[in-house]
């Protein structure tokens, strides 16, 4: 692969999409990486105000991770033809248009013309939709609406291959089905673009270093062969075990540009520039659930609790969306938990903006300003691997928008 | 209590056993054996190998760059895998062959011989799970098309042995 390739690559992986290991390198190394920025397209930058004391929320999540991919087979169970969509790891969002679509034409094969959809996170509303579309009349079952679901616990952007797989267990064929969910996903979401409320919108994400970003930055650190792999261990042991498949679709995500000297209006050495998608959860929410009830979908409360509770529900075809909660409803022991935090700010519309330093994340939102340690300490994609604590750790936070504020201490604003 | 505690086991077991599949997630469109033979009404629908073969080399040649390598379809363009099962169960087959040869490829309608449509629509049925019923090529003419149609997913693989 080119390195410009490679770069682009492990950027639209996005924010939690692959490692970054500083390294001293040449500035004409980085220079060679990607275009630089045309003068004066860099807009004048709003600090953003990344206090601690102004924190209105802390979520915790796990991501579904299972290191074969997602779970997406055909099971008969209790009398019921069960179409499995769970696992997705950390690209939940940014798949689930292209894995729900997958999952429905699995359900329109049967010819039933009535669907059953347990959950209604993401992954769930996304098929249920689908659904409908394909002419399906759909039933939701679920214990929570979408506000209470993990989905909402997350950053909420473009990150299709975050902690989605292990490219060893997972295997070259799923490399070419991420691809069509991914490709399937992408073009779906822009159909949300420029509505009323912005569900979808992008942001320019700045990622920033102290030490010039290199192309050996990206290049899978080699697993360190004394703690093993997932094959000996059960568990995965080093970020290097993990897919990165945004390569295969570079051709339609907006490539990085660098910002050269006084256009990098940052107090950093480098800053590169990246359109982000991301999700307006509050606004993209409520416009999904608007459109399934619209389509005359229904949603019934109730929560499962053996895969024999099925058999009384009237609909023969059902397709599963549990995310994480599949571990014990389905007595799937292949999910491994990833924890994950995000903290909340109230929203600074006038900072429309994200951006990435020492292993924090900073995204502008409609519903508030999101900020996420994904990094912090050097671990990669290990960050939260086994990690079942879903609890806030107000430490955590603390320390993650201390980076983000930190760096707006030492900001100095343009003239003009 | 420990009638239910047995049952549960049961249960849990073959629960298992059907996470055994796990690794095969990942099946292509067709997920669903369906015996041509099982064609609801109509005669039992047959194709040769060797026009499945021949079907497969001119779809990928003339078709997969808009269909997908794997039928998969796309945002813009339809699937000819699970959704088009749906789309075309129980139709005449004569109808789905003169839709290929008036209409596809795209770009060039009307251009297909019939014996390449044949093997089309014989690699299609292939693709999506069908058996063909004997070794028997799959006619060109359309009056014999007309007396098959596109077979159904059998109902005791779709849903889980229940008639
Ligand atoms: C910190 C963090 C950041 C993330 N950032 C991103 C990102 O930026 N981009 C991205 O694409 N992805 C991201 N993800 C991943 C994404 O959030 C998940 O992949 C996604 O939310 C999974 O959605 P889901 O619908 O499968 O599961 P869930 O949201 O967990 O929904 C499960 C649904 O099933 C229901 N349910 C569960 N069990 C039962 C039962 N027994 N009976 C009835 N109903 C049941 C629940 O009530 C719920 O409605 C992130 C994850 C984390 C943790
Ligand atoms: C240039 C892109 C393109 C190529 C090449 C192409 N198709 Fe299509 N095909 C389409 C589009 C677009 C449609 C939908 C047409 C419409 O709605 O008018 C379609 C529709 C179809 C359908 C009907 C699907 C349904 O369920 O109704 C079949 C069958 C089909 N194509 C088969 C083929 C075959 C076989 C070939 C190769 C010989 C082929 N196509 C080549 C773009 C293409």
């Amino acid at each position: 692969m080119k390195r410009r390739d490679l770069f682009a690559a492990s950027l639209a992986a996005g924010i939690m999409g692959s490692t970054r290991r500083v390294r001293a390198a040449t500035p004409d190394a980085s220079a060679a990486l990607g275009r630089t920025a045309l003068h004066g397209t860099i807009p004048r930058i709003v600090p953003v105000r990344a206090h601690a004391d102004q924190i209105m929320d802390i979520k915790v999540c796990l991501r579904p991770f299972r290191p074969a991919g997602p779970r997406m087979d055909v099971e008969h169970v209790a009398g019921k033809t069960v179409v499995h969509n769970y696992g997705h790891g950390g690209s939940g969002w940014s798949l689930s248009w292209g894995a729900a679509y997958m999952a429905v034409g699995h359900a329109a094969a049967t010819l039933e013309r009535k669907v059953a959809v347990v959950g209604c996170g993401i992954i769930g509303l996304t098929s249920a939709l689908t659904a409908q579309r394909a002419g399906l009349d759909v039933t939701i079952y679920t214990r929570d609406l979408l506000p209470h679901t993990r989905s909402v616990r997350a950053n909420g952007s473009w990150t299709p291959d975050s902690r989605i797989a292990l490219t060893q267990q997972a295997g070259p064929e799923f490399a070419r089905t991420w691809e069509k969910m991914a490709r399937y996903s992408w073009q779906t979401y822009r159909d949300y673009l420029g509505m009323p409320g912005n569900p979808i919108d992008f942001r320019d994400n700045y990622t920033l270093s102290d030490t010039a970003p290199d192309a050996a930055d990206h290049v899978p650190v080699p697993a360190d062969a004394a703690k093993g792999t997932f094959a000996t261990t059960g568990m995965p042991q080093s970020s290097a075990e993990f897919a990165e498949y945004a390569s295969r679709i570079s051709d339609i995500i907006p490539a990085p540009e660098l910002l050269a000297g006084a256009d990098n209006p940052f107090p950093v050495a480098y800053a590169r520039r990246t359109p982000l998608m991301i999700y307006n959860f509050g606004a993209y929410g409520h416009l999904l659930l608007e459109e399934f009830h619209q389509a005359g979908g229904r949603i019934v409360i109730r929560e499962f609790h053996t895969p024999s509770d099925l058999a009384d529900l009237p609909e023969r075809v059902v397709i599963n969306c549990p995310g994480y909660a599949a571990r014990d409803w389905w007595n799937d022991k292949s999910l491994i938990p990833v924890r994950g935090q995000t903290s909340w700010l109230p929203p600074q519309p006038e900072a429309p903006y994200a951006l990435e330093y020492k292993g924090a994340a900073m995204i502008s939102k409609s519903d508030g300003v999101m900020i996420q340690g994904y990094d912090m300490y050097g671990l990669g994609e290990m960050d939260g691997v086994g990690n079942s604590f879903e609890h806030p750790d107000r430490a955590e936070a603390e320390k993650a928008i201390a980076i983000i504020g930190d760096l707006f201490t030492r900001f100095q604003l343009r003239d003009g | 209590m420990t009638l239910s505690f047995t049952l549960r086991v049961t249960f849990v077991v073959s629960v298992l056993v059907a996470c055994l599949h796990i690794g095969q997630a990942w099946a292509g469109p067709h997920s669903t054996a369906q015996a041509g033979s099982q064609s609801g009404s109509g005669h039992a629908v047959s194709f040769s190998a060797e026009q499945v073969a021949h079907g497969a080399q001119i779809y990928a040649g003339a078709c997969a760059m808009c269909h997908g390598a794997d039928l998969e379809g796309g945002h813009d363009v339809p699937d000819l895998g699970t959704y088009f099962t749906a789309r075309w169960a129980n139709t005449p087959i004569d109808q789905l062959a003169g839709y290929i040869s008036r209409a596809m490829p795209l770009m060039a309608p009307g251009t297909l011989p019939p014996q390449d449509t044949a093997a089309l629509v014989a690699f299609l049925l292939h693709q999506n799970g069908v058996i063909s019923a004997t070794d028997a090529p799959l006619p060109m003419e359309e009056a014999r098309l007309a007396k098959l149609r596109f077979p159904v997913p059998s109902a005791s693989s779709v849903m889980g042995g229940k008639p």
